[in-house]
């Protein structure tokens, strides 16, 4: 079980509020990402429900108990931190085992939960050596494994892997989705990457400045957007906002559409410009077009085979059912 | 060996640093090798300042060779083993304490508290004071049966419970305390403790000092992890404190073993080697007249330096790292 409930909670350092009021409710087997800029108190809120910061104000619920006050070892969770944290001292076996050790666990049912949890994460061979000798991801999978064999309430993941090269990331990703599936437990994962956060998801909490802007599934995020803020966080490459008099033709102080939902060629749609950089991924190609009138630059995916040139004059067709419409507080309008 | 044509810019990278450092690792070598080896030269030779009856043994010569037989002469006399033997207790006893008191006194102020800063100064300031100047101290207004401040303590209460002594209630149970009596450290059987004693104070700032500045290099997150994990105070300090230290205690072992070997102005200061020598005093005793059995002495006091030296290195790596 692991259903963790935020009710009013604030956190101040000294006289700086870095949590406005904030209510938050993660259920039981969800797979819950913070998302949002660094410095927008991430990494506080989820040390707040670790019990590593103390609540200024407000109520922490887990399971329908009031943690606010419990110490961060009695409330069930377990911890994995962006340097990994690992004890440098012991080997990967040993540091494993800790958690079980402080609960002062029989050996014999210590052993069997570390090389389970060792089978889980690949790290059989490496169980007799330090956590120096490892690489990256495998100092990740051995942190993770730690968190594992406590079998807790929930996982909290602080940018687990923002300190692995973007190949390991992407594999990381995929293991720790499936470790979710497999477990179903609840897991809080932190991160600044919207990539991240769309993939791994089933609900995302964008913060921006302490606030939630957002709580919703990658795609009801991707969809309707509730504000600017999450309009342009969400969504690679971001999306292109429309000042001015084409905005108003739709009733709307800024319009947004995504790069996917224009279409370039060189002869129709409504609107026109000059392509400046273009980005090659091989599947699929950005352009960069510039001097349509609209906005700096309009950002448009294409089909990797659409050959324009810098320079060449193209025309632009937005998709009409899918233009996202803001008014002057930045607020969608539905 | 290296082919010359592409090889020549990188042989004379090579080359140039190497050339560079020769003065350097000349000079130490020098600085080491002719000291030991003179050492060595008049362990083996006889060699007196002063022989009325033998006068060719008062210039190093290697005709005067005596072989082993300034070893000999130092095994057999009375106070050699005894001299290891104070050695041993005052560099052990000394390490043991430092490193005690230095990791508690270490943890204890690396938490926040007011005025941290003067109280890190106030704590540095013993390691300032001379060692001659430590000992006179020490022995003279603290450790002084009747004049320093062990005296007046021991006087101080056997006052107090002479008086308590007349009390109405509890008078009974003070008649039952014994008188105190100062202990007197230029005894024989107590002036060790007196340079343990002092010495301890001495040094005990040097290994908080180090001990601190590891301490703030230790990772916060991996103690929040160990939170999490359930780790109580002391669990923390014993399984990630006292291994991240462990280097830091192996540095201030090994820097105190050598300096404590030689201990020497404490030794004189306190009792004037009565009931307490160490190699070096022996061999300042040797060296009023027989350099060549100071010598000997010398060379067995290299011995004894590295023998302790690799036991505790050992010996504290076995213990500390898991
Ligand atoms: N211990 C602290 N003392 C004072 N300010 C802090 C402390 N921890 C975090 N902050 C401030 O709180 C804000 C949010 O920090 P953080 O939660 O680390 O952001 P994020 O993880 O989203 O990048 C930042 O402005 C940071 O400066
Ligand atoms: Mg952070």
């Amino acid at each position: 079980m692991g259903r963790i409930v935020l009710e009013n909670v604030t956190k101040s350092f000294g006289d700086a509020q870095v949590i406005p009021p904030l209510n938050l409710t993660i259920e039981d087997g969800e797979f819950a990402v913070f998302v949002g800029p660094s410095g927008c108190g991430k990494s506080t809120l989820l040390r707040l429900i670790a019990g590593l910061e103390e609540t200024t104000s407000g109520q922490i619920l887990i399971d329908g108990e009031d943690a606010t006050r419990v110490p961060p070892s009695k409330r069930g969770l377990a911890m994995v931190f962006q340097s990994y944290a690992l004890y440098p001292h012991m080997t990967v076996r040993k540091n494993i085992a800790f958690p079980l050790r402080m609960a002062k666990m029989d050996q014999a049912e210590i052993d069997k939960k570390v090389e389970g949890a060792a089978k889980i994460l690949n790290l059989a061979d490496y169980l007799e050596q330090k956590p120096g000798q490892l690489s990256g991801g495998q100092r990740q999978r051995v942190a993770i494994g730690r968190a594992i064999v406590r079998e807790p309430a929930a996982f909290l993941f602080d940018e687990p892997l923002s300190n692995l090269d973007a190949a390991l990331r992407v594999g990381m990703r995929l293991e720790i989705s499936e470790l979710h599936n497999r477990l179903a437990t609840t897991m809080i994962y932190v991160t600044h990457d919207q990539v991240e956060a769309m993939t791994m998801a089933n609900k995302i909490v964008v913060l921006r400045a302490g606030h939630i802007e957002q709580v919703g599934s990658p795609l009801d995020l991707y969809r309707t957007p509730r504000n600017l803020f999450v309009a342009g966080f969400i969504g690679s490459p971001k999306m292109n906002f429309i000042e001015g008099s084409e905005a108003e033709k739709h009733g709307a102080k800024t319009i947004g559409i995504r790069p996917e939902h224009i279409t370039v060629s060189a002869d129709s749609g409504p609107w026109e410009g000059t392509v400046g950089v273009s980005e090659h991924l091989g599947s699929d190609t950005f352009f960069h077009i510039h001097n349509s009138g609209l906005a700096e630059t309009i950002t448009v995916r294409a089909d990797g085979e659409v050959g324009f040139k810098h320079g060449d004059r193209v025309r632009l067709a937005p998709r009409e059912d899918v233009i996202h419409r803001f008014d002057a507080e930045g607020l969608r309008i539905a | 060996m290296r082919r010359a044509a592409p090889g020549s810019r990188v042989m004379s990278d090579r080359k140039l640093p190497r050339l560079l450092q020769t003065p350097a690792v000349l000079l130490l070598l020098i600085w080491m090798l002719i000291p030991l080896g003179m050492t060595l030269y008049f362990s083996f030779i006889r060699y007196v300042l002063n022989s009325l009856r033998r006068p060719e043994w008062t210039t190093p010569s290697l005709s005067n060779w005596r072989g082993f037989g300034n070893y000999q002469f130092v095994l057999n006399n009375k106070d050699f083993l005894f001299a290891i033997q104070n050695s041993l207790l005052i560099v052990c006893s000394i390490l043991f304490l430092t490193v005690i008191l230095g990791v508690l006194i270490a943890v204890l102020i690396n938490k926040a508290f007011p005025g941290r800063g003067i109280v890190r100064v106030l704590l540095i300031s013993p390691f300032f004071v001379m060692p001659a100047v430590n000992a006179v101290l020490w022995i003279n207004m603290i450790l002084d049966p009747v004049l320093g401040l062990q005296g007046l303590a021991v006087n101080g209460i056997n006052g107090m419970i002479a008086s308590l002594q007349n009390a109405p209630v509890v008078g009974w149970f003070f008649s039952l305390w014994p008188q105190l009596e100062p202990i007197s450290f230029r005894a024989t059987q107590t002036s060790a403790y007196a340079v343990i004693i002092m010495v301890t104070w001495q040094w005990t700032p040097f290994a908080v000092l180090i001990f601190m500045t590891s301490l703030q290099s230790e990772d916060q997150q991996q103690k929040e992890a160990a939170v999490l994990d359930g780790a109580g105070l002391w669990s923390q300090f014993r399984f990630l404190t006292l291994p991240h230290l462990s280097r830091p205690i192996a540095i201030v072992v090994m820097i105190q073993a050598i300096f404590h070997l030689s201990l020497y102005a404490e030794i004189e200061i306190v009792s004037r080697g009565n009931g307490n020598k160490n190699l070096p005093y022996l061999i300042g005793e040797f060296a009023n007249n027989n350099i060549g059995a100071a010598s000997a002495t010398g060379i067995f006091a290299v011995i004894l330096a590295n023998i302790v030296a690799i036991f505790l290195l050992r010996m504290i790596g076995k213990t500390l790292m898991e």
